[in-house]
């Protein structure tokens, strides 16, 4: 029997190694879905919008100078056409156009300033929504992933179509548990309805941030709306 | 995502059926390894013996000093009781008188064929029962398997929305069961074809030295009829 006891200890060695290799490769798995769900805030509107801002005064530097040659032709136009009888009529169509000309060209103008302003405006804003909005964007972030939550648990009736939606109003405790669902406006489409109460029940327990204040602010109680068309992509 | 559910949790919540099955094959890992690495060890040695007491015995050595130093040791390794059963016999019948060295030789060779046969059954034990768990344990998994699924499966006809979710994690746990058995078997299978070979490679020199014990003797037999 003693020829038994070096292989018996060998055989259990290596099944509890083995054991353990298992259970250890199990620990470790779930770190990498939970990696995939992080860049679901893009919030990188402001690197598009600056070397856009640029060439917008540029572009209204080179039209001005457009109108200006335009108008002048139809001057001397009418200059070598008095003797002609029908000398009103190109005088007035001439200037017709050329004050035509000018409205646009105004039109322009005002349109281009207005749109500078609005982007600056807009850049200004968002610089300082980027400072402002760290807490924000958590909230997206979070906001994100429960939505993603209920569509992975949305089924939608083959009765859907394109431009229907609903909107439910979900109250969550600070455990992430649902309280309640209610529906507020109906796609007019009760199964339609119904599926979106169901996936929003399915999930049972959303992901909410630990901040209290955070959570009281957005969590406790939101509206979401559901439409199936930005589903089926 | 939820999270994966931990292997052990599968074990576990298993039902006592598949936990039996898992259970069973463990057990049955576990005494193949225990047995594959009882083979190793036992053929290195038997080999390491047989390479020894050849080298011995073509060194020259008288074949009665031979025995004499073989009766010393209490403990004959095979190769070494081949040598015995076929030299004893043939002392026996040599010393008598008048007797036939045909017949002799036939009995010397009788003896070394019985001592090989014994010295198979020696080296070949416990390769059956790698055999078999290397044949019935992947079954014997799947049977768990199936008795998982079947359960996972009838649990899901009292629901009225049939889920991915409902039924995975059952499917999961009966699955275990299969991987199991072929952890089991596929060294099984494996360490049975090898020490299989290796036995038989074993047996050839065992029986290839019975044969040049034979003809020593009876060259022996027939050049001295009329006996030491």
């Amino acid at each position: 029997m003693r020829e038994y006891a070096v292989p018996l200890v060998l055989a259990l060695l290596l099944h509890a190694g083995v054991a353990a290799a298992l259970v250890q490769n199990w620990e470790r798995a779930p770190e990498q879905p939970r990696q995939v769900r992080a860049p679901s805030i893009e919030a990188k509107l402001l690197v598009m919008e600056r070397p856009q801002a640029p060439p917008m005064p540029s572009a209204q530097a080179a039209p001005p100078p457009q109108p200006k040659p335009a108008t002048p032709p139809p001057k001397p136009k009418p200059a070598p056409p008095p003797p002609p009888k029908p000398r009103q009529e190109p005088d007035a169509e001439a200037e017709r156009r050329a004050e035509e000309e000018r409205r646009r060209a105004e039109r322009e103008r005002k349109l281009r300033a207005l749109d500078e302003e609005s982007t600056f405006s807009s850049l200004e804003e968002e610089a300082a929504a980027m400072e402002l909005n760290a807490s924000e964007r958590a909230a997206m972030s979070h906001m994100q992933a429960i939505r993603l939550a209920i569509i992975r648990a949305w089924s939608r009736p083959p009765s859907a179509r394109n431009g229907m939606q609903a909107r439910l109003q979900i109250m969550l405790a600070p455990t992430g548990e649902l309280l309640s669902v209610a529906l507020l406006d109906s796609s007019g489409n009760a199964a339609f309805d119904r599926s979106t109460e169901q996936a929003v029940r399915r999930v049972r327990r959303f992901e909410v941030p630990d901040d209290r204040r955070l959570f009281e602010a957005e969590f406790r109680r939101f509206t979401m709306l559901f439409r199936p068309e930005d589903l089926l992509r | 995502m939820a999270e994966p559910i931990s292997i052990l949790d599968l074990v576990v919540d298993a039902s006592p059926l598949v936990q039996f099955v898992m259970v069973l094959l463990a057990l049955a890992s576990v005494v193949s390894w225990v047995l594959i690495f009882q083979r190793w060890f036992a053929l290195n040695r038997v080999r390491r013996e047989i390479d020894d007491f050849e080298d011995e015995f073509w060194s020259g050595i008288d074949l009665n000093q031979l025995k004499t130093d073989l009766e010393a040791e209490e403990h004959l390794t095979g190769i070494e009781s081949v040598f015995r059963a076929g030299f004893d016999e043939y002392q026996r019948l040599a010393t008598q008188p008048d007797t036939d060295p045909d017949a002799v030789m036939q009995n010397v060779q009788r003896a070394m064929r019985v001592a090989v046969t014994r010295e198979e059954e020696r080296l070949g034990r416990h390769l059956p029962f790698l055999a078999t768990v290397g044949s019935t344990s992947p079954y014997i998994g799947l049977f768990g398997t199936v008795w998982g699924i079947m359960n996972s499966f009838r649990s899901l006809s009292g629901m009225t929305q049939a889920t991915l979710t409902a039924v995975a994690p059952g499917i999961s746990e009966a699955l275990v069961a299969t991987a199991m058995g072929l952890f089991a078997a596929i060294p099984a299978v494996i360490g049975y074809n090898r020490f299989q070979s290796r036995v038989e490679i074993l047996m050839r020199r065992h029986e290839a030295f019975a044969d040049e014990l034979a003809s020593i003797l009876h060259r022996v037999a027939h050049t001295a009829p009329a006996g030491s």
